[in-house]
C-alpha cells in the first residue's frame, strides 16, 4: 500500500514536472515562460528531495531556480515587450523535428531501460563508503566533490570563473533599481544578515550534513541580489581591486593546497589524511567566496559603477522612502 | 510496479527530448536558453535516477551522480549567465 | 614525474588568476604560464618517448573512484602542438590588442581555455571530459565575443548555444556509459565494455555531441561565422586547437574506449560526413571573399580530412600498417593546427595595416607585408599538402593505405579536395602578389609577424622534414591500437 502510494505521488511529481517543463518552452509570452520555469526548477527541488538527494535540493532552489531565476528576469527587464515576432517554421521542418524527437525519446529511453538493468546497481557507491572515513568528511557528497574527485570542482570553479570573466569582459553592468519602498527595504534589513548567516551555516554544516560550497556561495549571492534590487549598486562587493582577489581565492585555494602537499610527498591534490576535514574547510570557505562574489557580478552584469559603490540601503532610504 | 527511477528517469529522457526539440524551434534566445537549461534538468534527472537505484542495496543513494549533478548545475548557470549577457550586448548594439 | 601530469593544466591555471589579480601584469603573467607550459609539455613528451604511457591518479584515489590523468604519444604530441600554437598565438595578441583594457580581458580567458585544452587532452575521466569542454566552449566564447562586432556577437551566441547542445548530448551518453557499466575511468570502461544497445546509444550520443563541437558536416554551420568574426589570435586558437581537441576525443573514443561495439558501416557513415566536410568546405572556402572566412572554411574542409583516415584506420588490421596510418593522422592534425594558426595570425597583421581583408583588394600586400606574404605561401603550401609540408606525407600515406584497404571512395575527395585548397591558396597568394596600392605602410612588426613566421615554418618545414619523429613518439607504446592488448 505504501509502495503504491509513493509510485502515484512519483507519477503525479513526474507530470507536473513534464507539463510545466513543456510549458516552459512552448509559451510564446517570454515573461510567463520564465515564471514558469522558476516553478520548474521548484518542482525540481522536490524531485531531488524524493529520490534522496538534498544537497541537490538545496542546490537546486538556490542556484537553479533561484539564481538562474533571478538572472532570467532581469534580462526581461530589456526584453521588447510583447515578445518576438515567431518565424513560423515550415510543415516538412516541423514535421521531420517531431518525428526526430519521438525517436531519439525513443531510443534514450530504450537505452537507459537497459542499462539500468545491466550489472549491478551499486556503482561506485561501493568504493566511496568504503573510503569515507578516509576522505576527512562525512557527507559522502562533499566527499567526493572536494576529496576523491576534487579535481572536477577545480575545473568547475574554473567555469564559474570564465563565465563570469565573458559577462565582465562584455560591457558596463545593467542599470541600477529605484530606491525600496518600506515593505522591501524592510524586508531587506531583515533578510540580508540572514541570508549570510544562513551562508556561513551551509558552508560549516557541509561536512557532515547536505550543504557545502555552492550552496552557501549561492545563498551569499541571493543576499547581494537583494541588496541590488533594493537600490545599492555596488550590491554589497568590495571596490573592483578586492573583488578580483575574491573571484580568484577559491582557485588560488584550492591550487595552493594541491600543490602544497606535493612538497611533503604527497601527490597532487591528495590531502594528508588527518589533516584532510581541515584543509577542506579551507578551500570550501574560499570557494564560497568566490562563487557568491562571481554570480553577484554575473547577475549586476558587469563591475559596478564607482559611484555606485559608496551607496548604502540607509542613504536610500532617508532620501527616499517615507519609513 | 514502477519503481522510482523507472519513473524519474523516463521523465529525464522526456525533458532532454522536450528541450531539444524546442531549442531547435524558438527564435529568441532567452527561450532557447530556458529550452537548453529544461534539457539540462532532463539529464540531471538521469542521472539521479541512476543513483537512486542502488538505494535498496547500499541504504544510502550512490553520491557520485549527485556530486556530478552539482556541478552540472553551476555549470548550467554559468553558461546561462553568459548567453543572457551576450544577448543584452547584442540588444544594446541593434538600439547604437 | 609523477605530479608532472598536473603541470600543464596548472600552470595555464596560475597565469589566469595572476592576470587577473595584476591586470596590469596581465602580458608577463599570461607570457610566463605560455612558456613554462611549453616547458612542462616538452618534458611530458620527453617522457613519454621514453615510457610510452605516463599516468597520474589526482589524490592518490585510484582511477574510479578519482581522476586519473594520462598522457602518450598521441595526448602528448598534441599537447606540445598546443602549447607552441598558444604560446605564438599569445604573443602576437599583446601587439593584436593596442589597448590595455582588452589586453587584461583577453589573457584571463585565454590562459583559461589553454587550461582547458590541456585538462581535455590529459584527462582519462569521462566526466571530467565533459567538464573541460564546458570549460573550453565558454573561454571560447567569450573569447570570440571580444571581436565587439554585431557580427562577431552572433556568431559568439549561436557558437555557445550549439555548443551546449553537443555537450548536454555527450553529457546524456556519458549517464548511460555510467548506469550500463559503473565506472567513468576510461581505461577501466574499455576492460568491461560490450557490445551492447545501450552501448550503441551511448556512443552515438557522445560522438553527436563531439561532431557539433568538432564542426564536421552537416554540424559546421556555426563554424565560419564565429572563427572568422573572432580577434585573429583567438581565431588562430579555435581553429587550430579547440576542434581539434572534439576530433581528438572522437578518436579516444572510438579507437581506444569503444573499439568493441564498432562497425565498419558506422565507421563509414563518419567517413561519408568527412567526405562531404572536404568537398564543400573546399568549395565554399575558393568562393569566400574574405580572408579570415576563407581560412575558417578551410578548417571545416581539413577537420572532414581528418575525419576520413577513421574509416581507413578500423579497415586496416592492427599491425604495423595501421601504425603507420595512425602516425599520419597524429602528424596531419599538427600541421594543420600550425599552418592555421599561422595563416590566421597573419590574416589578422593584414587585417590590422589595411582595415579589411578582403581578397580581392589585396593587391601590393607582397611589396608592404613581405614576411606576412611569405607566412601565408607557407601556411597554403601546408593546406595545400604540398611537399615538404607534413600534410604531403599524411594524405600521401592515407591515400596509400585506402587503396590497400580497399576504401577506393576516399581517393577522388581527397584529389578534389586538393585541387580545391590549390585554387584557393593560390588564389590568395596571386592576389597579394599582384600590383596594387599595397596594404598600409610598409613598417613590418617584428613581434606582430615572426610567431606567425615560425608557426608557417614548423607547419611546412619542420613537420615535413622532421615527420619521423612524429612517429616515434606516436607508435611505440602506444595505446591508441586498442588497450586491452
Amino acid at each position: 500500500m505504501n509502495a503504491l502510494l509513493w509510485m502515484l505521488l512519483d507519477l503525479l511529481l513526474a507530470a507536473m514536472l513534464l507539463g510545466l517543463g513543456w510549458a516552459a518552452v512552448a509559451t510564446r509570452d517570454l515573461k510567463r515562460g520564465v515564471a514558469l520555469f522558476i516553478a520548474f526548477g521548484l518542482l525540481l527541488a522536490l524531485a531531488w528531495a524524493r529520490l534522496r538527494a538534498p544537497d541537490l535540493a538545496l542546490a537546486e532552489a538556490a542556484i537553479g531556480a533561484g539564481i538562474a531565476g533571478a538572472l532570467l528576469l532581469a534580462a526581461l527587464r530589456s526584453e521588447p515587450q510583447g515578445g518576438q515576432p515567431a518565424a513560423v517554421p515550415s510543415r516538412v521542418f516541423l514535421l521531420t523535428l517531431n518525428l526526430f524527437s519521438v525517436l531519439l525519446a525513443v531510443t534514450v529511453a530504450w537505452a537507459l531501460l537497459s542499462a539500468l538493468a545491466m550489472g549491478d546497481s551499486v556503482r561506485l557507491a561501493q568504493p566511496v563508503t568504503e573510503h569515507l572515513s578516509q576522505s576527512g568528511v562525512s557527507n559522502p557528497v562533499t566527499a567526493v566533490l572536494l576529496n576523491f574527485r576534487a579535481y572536477d570542482t577545480l575545473l568547475e570553479l574554473a567555469v564559474i570563473l570564465s563565465a563570469v570573466l565573458g559577462v565582465l569582459a562584455l560591457g558596463p553592468a545593467r542599470p541600477g533599481y529605484r530606491l525600496p519602498g518600506p515593505v522591501l527595504y524592510g524586508l531587506i534589513r531583515w533578510l540580508v544578515p540572514l541570508l549570510i548567516v544562513t551562508g556561513g551555516y551551509l558552508l560549516w554544516v557541509g561536512a557532515h550534513a547536505p550543504g557545502g560550497a555552492f550552496q552557501a556561495g549561492a545563498t551569499l549571492a541571493a543576499a547581494a541580489v537583494l541588496l541590488r534590487l533594493g537600490g545599492v549598486d555596488g550590491a554589497g562587493l568590495p571596490a573592483a581591486v578586492v573583488s578580483r582577489w575574491l573571484l580568484a581565492a577559491g582557485l588560488l585555494a584550492f591550487l595552493a593546497v594541491g600543490l602544497l602537499v606535493t612538497a611533503f610527498g604527497y601527490g597532487f591534490v591528495q590531502y594528508p589524511p588527518d589533516l584532510a576535514a581541515g584543509l577542506i574547510l579551507v578551500i570550501e570557505s574560499a570557494a564560497t567566496l568566490s562563487i557568491a562574489v562571481a554570480l553577484a557580478l554575473a547577475y549586476i552584469g558587469g563591475w559596478p559603477s564607482r559611484r555606485a559603490q559608496s551607496g548604502s540601503l540607509h542613504t536610500h532610504t532617508t532620501e527616499g522612502g517615507t519609513h | 510496479m514502477l519503481s522510482a527511477e523507472i519513473i524519474y528517469g523516463l521523465t529525464g529522457v522526456g525533458l532532454f527530448t522536450l528541450g531539444l526539440r524546442a531549442t531547435l524551434l524558438q527564435a529568441s534566445l532567452l527561450a532557447r536558453i530556458l529550452a537548453i537549461n529544461v534539457c539540462g534538468a532532463g539529464v540531471f534527472l538521469m542521472f539521479v535516477s541512476i543513483a537512486y537505484q542502488g538505494l535498496a542495496q547500499m541504504q544510502v543513494p550512490d553520491p557520485v551522480p549527485h556530486a556530478l549533478v552539482l556541478t552540472g548545475i553551476v555549470v548550467a548557470v554559468s553558461a546561462t549567465a553568459l548567453a543572457l549577457a551576450l544577448g543584452r550586448r547584442l540588444r544594446e548594439s541593434k538600439d547604437e | 614525474m609523477n605530479n608532472l601530469l598536473a603541470l600543464p593544466v596548472v600552470l595555464p591555471l596560475l597565469g589566469s588568476l595572476l592576470a587577473l589579480v595584476w591586470p596590469r601584469r596581465a602580458d608577463w603573467a599570461g607570457l610566463g604560464a605560455s612558456v613554462a607550459a611549453f616547458v612542462a609539455a616538452g618534458h611530458i613528451g620527453a617522457e613519454v618517448m621514453r615510457n610510452a604511457t605516463l599516468e597520474l591518479a589526482v589524490g592518490g584515489w585510484a582511477p574510479g573512484l578519482g581522476i586519473a590523468l594520462r598522457a602518450d604519444g598521441l595526448s602528448a604530441s598534441l599537447l606540445l602542438m598546443s602549447t607552441l600554437v598558444a604560446l605564438a598565438a599569445g604573443l602576437y595578441a599583446t601587439t593584436y590588442f593596442a589597448e590595455a583594457q582588452k589586453r587584461a580581458d583577453f589573457w584571463p580567458l585565454w590562459l583559461l581555455m589553454i587550461t582547458a585544452l590541456h585538462a581535455l587532452l590529459l584527462s582519462g575521466d569521462l566526466f571530467n571530459i565533459y567538464v573541460t569542454l564546458e570549460l573550453l566552449g565558454l573561454a571560447a566564447v567569450a573569447l570570440a565575443a571580444l571581436g565587439g562586432s554585431r557580427a562577431a556577437l552572433q556568431a559568439a551566441v549561436r557558437y555557445l548555444t550549439v555548443g551546449l547542445l553537443g555537450s548536454l548530448a555527450f553529457l546524456t551518453g556519458v549517464g548511460l556509459i555510467y548506469a550500463g557499466y559503473g565506472t567513468l575511468d576510461m581505461v577501466m570502461l574499455a576492460g568491461r565494455v560490450d557490445a551492447e544497445p545501450a552501448t550503441w546509444v551511448a556512443l552515438a550520443l557522445m560522438t553527436a555531441g563531439l561532431l557539433i563541437k568538432s564542426a564536421l558536416f552537416p554540424m559546421h554551420f556555426w563554424l565560419p561565422s564565429a572563427h572568422a568574426n573572432a580577434p585573429a589570435p583567438v581565431s588562430a586558437a579555435l581553429s587550430a586547437l579547440v576542434v581539434k581537441a572534439a576530433f581528438y576525443l572522437v578518436l579516444r573514443l572510438w579507437l581506444d574506449v569503444f573499439d568493441v561495439a564498432l562497425s565498419q558501416a558506422s565507421a563509414g557513415l563518419l567517413g561519408l560526413l568527412g567526405a562531404s566536410a572536404v568537398i564543400w568546405g573546399s568549395w565554399q572556402a575558393y568562393r569566400a571573399e574574405r580572408l579570415k572566412l576563407l581560412a575558417a572554411y578551410s578548417t571545416v574542409a581539413q577537420i572532414g580530412y581528418l575525419f576520413l583516415f577513421i574509416p581507413v584506420l578500423l579497415a586496416t588490421e592492427p599491425g604495423e600498417a595501421r601504425d603507420l596510418l595512425f602516425g599520419a593522422l597524429v602528424l596531419f592534425a599538427l600541421t594543420h593546427g600550425f599552418s592555421k594558426s599561422a595563416f590566421f595570425l597573419g590574416a589578422g597583421v593584414i587585417l590590422h595595416r589595411a582595415g579589411h581583408d578582403r581578397i580581392a583588394e589585396l593587391g601590393g600586400t607582397s611589396r608592404a607585408l613581405p614576411v606576412t606574404t611569405f607566412v601565408l605561401a607557407l601556411a597554403g603550401i601546408a593546406l595545400i599538402g604540398l611537399p615538404p609540408s607534413g600534410t604531403f606525407l599524411a594524405k600521401w600515406q592515407l591515400m596509400t593505405s585506402a587503396i590497400a584497404a580497399g576504401q577506393w571512395l576516399w581517393i577522388p575527395v581527397i584529389a578534389i579536395g586538393t585541387l580545391l585548397a590549390g585554387a584557393y591558396v593560390f588564389r590568395v597568394l596571386g592576389h597579394a602578389f599582384g600590383p596594387g596600392e599595397g596594404v598600409g605602410p610598409s613598417l613590418a612588426w617584428a613581434r606582430a609577424e615572426l610567431p606567425a613566421l615560425l608557426l608557417a615554418l614548423v607547419a611546412t618545414a619542420v613537420l615535413g622534414l622532421g615527420a619521423a619523429q612524429v612517429w616515434t613518439m606516436v607508435v611505440p607504446g602506444s595505446n591508441a591500437e586498442g588497450v586491452s592488448l
